[in-house]
């Protein structure tokens, strides 16, 4: 009897989520599986974890393999299990803020791998650098600095000589 | 009497022989002592060891681990600990 299979609600025992709920979506390996809080109810966010670090629970959810968040919310709702684990449902904003979020990250992590680091380098460093306001008042105030150095400077020597 | 500036708690008081055979007491600084965990005294990892002004540089995630517990118990008190709250309810 495999415990960890789609859809088992688990807690996290280890690494900074620990102590949080997180429901199987999809399995990787033998040793690792992909799981999400959802984030907007529990806090975990979606991602890979070893399957020592997880103690599952006598509640599962039935959804395909690789569902959305919004997906395992609906099912988490209606098997009364946000109830049971006394966690709140989130509001409509906070699905959305974080639905946003994870959109942005995986663009960037596209991004990331579809260019070799080298080459990533090259173009940061090949970017001009954006002029901002704030630097103007500053090499004023280089400016001026050196110029009330040299007459202490001056003064300084007169009163050596 | 030693001089004012070592007359400080916060400088430990060591006797010494000298070589000529006369005893001494020499003042030193005191050091900080590293981080245990609180249930199996088992050093931690993650804490730094230190004195004030040296931790009062650094940031809040320097001188924890960023995990329940981070800085109190170890990762193993620390599952058995998270296992033994949260499992209740279901009977475990």
């Amino acid at each position: 009897m495999d415990f960890m299979e789609i859809g088992r609600v688990c807690l996290k025992t280890a690494g900074r989520e620990a102590g949080k709920y997180c429901v199987i979506v999809n399995t990787v390996d033998k040793d690792f599986v992909l799981v999400t809080g959802p984030r907007a109810v529990t806090q975990v966010k979606r991602r890979k974890c070893n399957v020592r670090h997880l103690e599952p629970l006598p509640l599962k959810v039935e959804i395909k393999g690789d569902a959305s968040d919004s997906d395992v919310l609906k099912e988490l709702e209606k098997g009364g299990i946000l109830e049971k684990l006394r966690l709140s449902k989130p509001s409509a904003e906070d699905i959305k803020r974080s639905e946003e979020r994870r959109a942005v990250a995986e663009e960037r992590k596209k991004a990331e791998e579809a260019m070799p680091k080298a080459e990533a380098r090259k173009e940061v460093a090949a970017k001009p650098k954006k002029e901002s306001k704030p630097k103007e008042p500053k090499s004023e105030k280089a400016a001026a600095k050196p110029k009330a150095a040299k007459p202490k400077k001056a003064a300084a020597e007169k009163q050596a000589e | 009497m030693p001089r004012p500036s070592l007359r400080s708690t916060s400088n430990r008081k060591v006797k010494r022989t000298t070589p000529g055979g006369k005893r001494v007491v020499h003042y030193t600084g005191r050091k900080g002592r590293a981080a245990s965990c609180s249930v199996c005294k088992k050093p931690l990892h993650g804490a730094p060891k230190g004195t004030t002004c040296t931790f009062r540089n650094l940031t809040k995630s320097q001188k924890r681990p960023e995990r329940p517990f981070g800085g109190t118990l170890c990762s193993s008190c620390m599952r058995r600990e998270v296992k033994s709250r949260k499992l209740d309810k279901f009977g475990y």
